[in-house]
């Protein structure tokens, strides 16, 4: 199965660790438990025998070596040692002594066992094992099934005769048996058992519960970014993600995404404010196009105003392949398809040339270009764009100089640079507008008042010329002063 | 019926121009956002047509002025953009239609007489004594014969009828007639008025077109 939640998988992840360390605290638990029951009992047994062994030597072994028989009165000293045992406290009492070789010490007929009331003798058993352990002097600890469902924990040791120098088989007098239940271990650990069975499995669901919760509320963020994400999929830009007070890693993602998205809106703003002012600029000329021959097409006209109109429309057809071949000149720039045939050439001659083509033009307006000081200087570049160049900056300073105005265009060399400026008297341009008027179709509003014609492009193709050729253009101007436009070459090592 | 465009384009502005010129309407030309506002306050006109990219003051800019001050003259708007976000802030801004640039001319001026008729509410035929003026046709006729008048004339004429009554200053007449090149020292006026005259009242015991001395003139049916 294929999750797709962080979620469900934190949740998964958080269970399977419990649930694997509850495994392993619970075995070791029920072990360690399980020991140390056995070892409080074993030390009971113990004890008990310690306490009984005085008894033992003073009552039973003395009687036994006088008599060397089960006698009456070895039986009632027996029965005081049991009535010893019986005194002690905080155990499940189980007591017999038994005879040397696996007899049991029992009665006259040999068969008499002294035991206590609670068991049947015959069932405590006295196993090869232990009896050969007993030989060898040693006391033996077992678990014993004493009938159904009893089982007891069984200390099983021999007394010798007092005054043998070499514990041996002749020298054991008899076993003594004594025991206890061990209900209270087994049920301590059936307890045990059923409280980790039962409360393991509710530990894990309650751990998958608060998992689910806790990963719900560290994800919660994150819920909120793809909600926010997904609406301004649909278009709103706009919108921020609720900035978060914490400076974590969501915090840090957050205010991310948020730059991310601002660059974003800015740039699409951009490419909307593009193609709206590109359909303006298209249609402006389609609207004069359509009303003049409408409103010809009206009325029959006289043959002045039929030929006016298409002169008109003529000029307005012009004005649109102008717009359109700057448009595609620099969205090919844009794509990088534009290859400059760099080499060197020399600029003062390109000005002077481009100079001479300007003023022709200019005579029009009733405005002069004039050369400054033109130093002799090659640069490398492109000389087609170059000469574009030049034309857009000085039919620029034509273009809103007033009637009567001059245009002057200077070059000249400069801490190894080449500057090259072109300057008019004119309208000018208002300081907050000297960034932008090298946006594509910007044109300021005194420019726009002052002449229709323009597409608002020149300065940024202008712009892109200057940039392929690792250049600089800078312009100062103020209102009614005149504007100065300055390209700043690199010169060639 | 007199009209102010507002229309920084002066190619665009010239033919809206010449068209309504030709139906008869007094119109006056204004080529950037402050100017046209000015101009809009100061003077009653029955119509304005306002670009929305305008110089010094945009059109959605003046408009707003223009309701601000009180000012319920209809407005048309004119927009390059066919975004739905500019007609509905135009409309917004209390315009009262809008055209997408390029627009059809005859749909310019059938949007115009739309607006001039909702705001006059009178498409309905005009009668002073036997003289009727048909708005919708342009067709005037006294008695059984058919007027036949020129642009001005009748314009001049169903400026007359719908104030029927009424003394009408030269200013008046100047303000809802002619547009704002026109010279108020000129009896121009006087001239129209005679012309008037001549193709109404010219035969007819019954003179419509009266001169009130010193005031102005007066279109009213006699007793």
């Amino acid at each position: 199965m294929k999750i797709n939640s962080i979620r469900l998988r934190l949740t998964l992840w958080y269970g399977c660790v419990l649930a694997t360390i509850l495994l392993l605290f619970g075995s070791i638990s029920y072990v360690a438990m399980e020991y140390a029951l056995s070892q409080q009992i074993d030390n009971k047994l113990r004890e008990a025998k310690d306490r009984l062994m005085p008894a033992i030597e003073e009552y039973l072994i003395p009687t036994f070596e006088q008599t060397n028989i089960f006698s009456p009165l070895l039986l009632q000293q027996g029965a005081e040692v049991a009535e010893e045992f019986w005194a002690l406290a905080g155990m499940d009492k189980f007591f017999k002594i038994v005879g040397p070789g696996g007899f049991r010490l029992s009665g006259p007929a040999g068969n008499m066992t002294l035991a206590s009331v609670n068991i049947d003798p015959e069932t405590i058993p006295l196993t090869e094992y232990t009896y050969r352990a007993g030989l060898d002097g040693k006391v033996i600890l077992e678990s014993v099934e004493l009938g159904e469902n009893l089982f007891i924990r069984l200390l099983t040791f021999p007394i010798h005769a007092s005054n043998a120098l070499i514990k041996s088989d002749d020298s054991i007098l008899m076993f003594l048996q004594i025991g206890t239940s061990m209900e209270p271990v087994t049920e301590a650990l059936q307890r045990l058992l059923l409280v980790l069975i039962l409360g393991a499995p509710m530990a894990v669901l309650a751990s998958l519960l608060g998992g689910w919760l806790l990963a719900g509320r560290a994800l919660k963020p994150i819920q909120t970014i793809t909600q926010t994400a997904q609406q301004i999929a649909k278009g709103d830009l706009s919108r921020r993600i609720k900035a978060s007070p914490f400076e974590d890693e969501i915090g840090r993602l957050i205010s991310t995404m948020n730059d991310m998205l601002g660059k974003l809106e800015v740039s699409f703003r951009q490419v909307k404010q593009f193609s709206g002012d590109a359909s303006h600029e298209l249609r402006t000329p389609l609207t004069v196009m359509k009303g003049e021959t409408e409103f010809a097409l009206r009325k029959p006209r006289t043959q002045e105003i039929y030929r006016e109109t298409l002169e008109s429309n003529l000029e307005e057809v012009d004005r649109m392949s102008q717009i359109i071949n700057d448009l595609l000149l620099l969205s090919r720039a844009d794509l990088g398809e534009i290859v400059l045939d760099m080499i060197p050439l020399r600029l003062d001659k390109l000005v002077k040339e481009v100079a001479q083509q300007a003023a022709i033009l200019a005579q029009v307006n009733f405005v002069t270009v004039s050369l400054g000081q033109v130093e002799d200087i090659t640069i490398r570049g492109d000389e087609l764009r170059l000469r574009e160049l030049l034309l857009n900056l000085m039919d620029n300073g034509v273009k809103y100089s007033r009637s009567g105005g001059e245009v002057t265009i200077a070059l000249c060399a400069e801490k190894g640079k080449a500057m090259l400026s072109v300057v008019d008297k004119g309208i000018g341009i208002h300081e907050e507008d000297h960034v932008r008027i090298f946006n594509r179709f910007y044109r300021t509003n005194e420019a726009r008042t002052h002449t229709k014609s323009g597409t608002g492009l020149g300065l940024a193709i202008c712009h892109w010329i200057v940039e392929a050729h690792d250049a600089r253009i800078f312009v100062e101007s103020w209102p009614e002063k005149g504007a100065k436009f300055t390209v700043c070459f690199s010169l060639p090592q | 019926m007199r009209i102010l465009v507002i229309e920084d384009e002066p190619k665009v502005a010239s033919f809206i121009q010449r068209a309504l010129q030709e139906e008869s309407y007094a119109v006056d030309l204004c080529a950037d956002g402050s100017t046209g506002l000015d101009f809009a306050k100061d003077i009653p006109y029955d119509l304005i047509v306002l670009d929305l990219m305008l110089p010094t003051l945009s059109g959605l800019d003046v408009l707003r002025a223009l309701r601000k001050a009180k000012v319920t003259t209809p407005v048309i708007i004119l927009t390059a953009r066919s975004q739905v976000d500019d007609r509905v802030a135009g409309l917004d801004a209390g315009a009262d239609d809008y055209l997408t640039k390029p627009f059809s001319i005859e749909e310019l001026l059938a949007r115009v007489r739309a607006r001039l008729r909702q705001m006059t509410h009178t498409m309905d035929v005009i009668e002073v004594d036997d003289l009727v003026l048909n708005p919708s046709t342009r067709v005037v006729t006294r008695g059984e014969r058919r007027i036949e008048l020129t642009a001005k004339e009748y314009a001049l004429l169903e400026y007359l009828m719908r104030n029927a009554g009424r003394v009408l200053t030269r200013a008046m007449i100047t303000e809802h007639v002619w547009n704002i090149d026109f010279d108020t020292f000129t009896n121009v006026i006087d001239v129209y008025i005679g012309y008037l005259r001549h193709k109404i009242d010219h035969g007819h015991d019954r003179r419509l077109i009266q001169t009130v001395r010193g005031s102005g003139y007066r279109l009213q049916a006699n007793e």
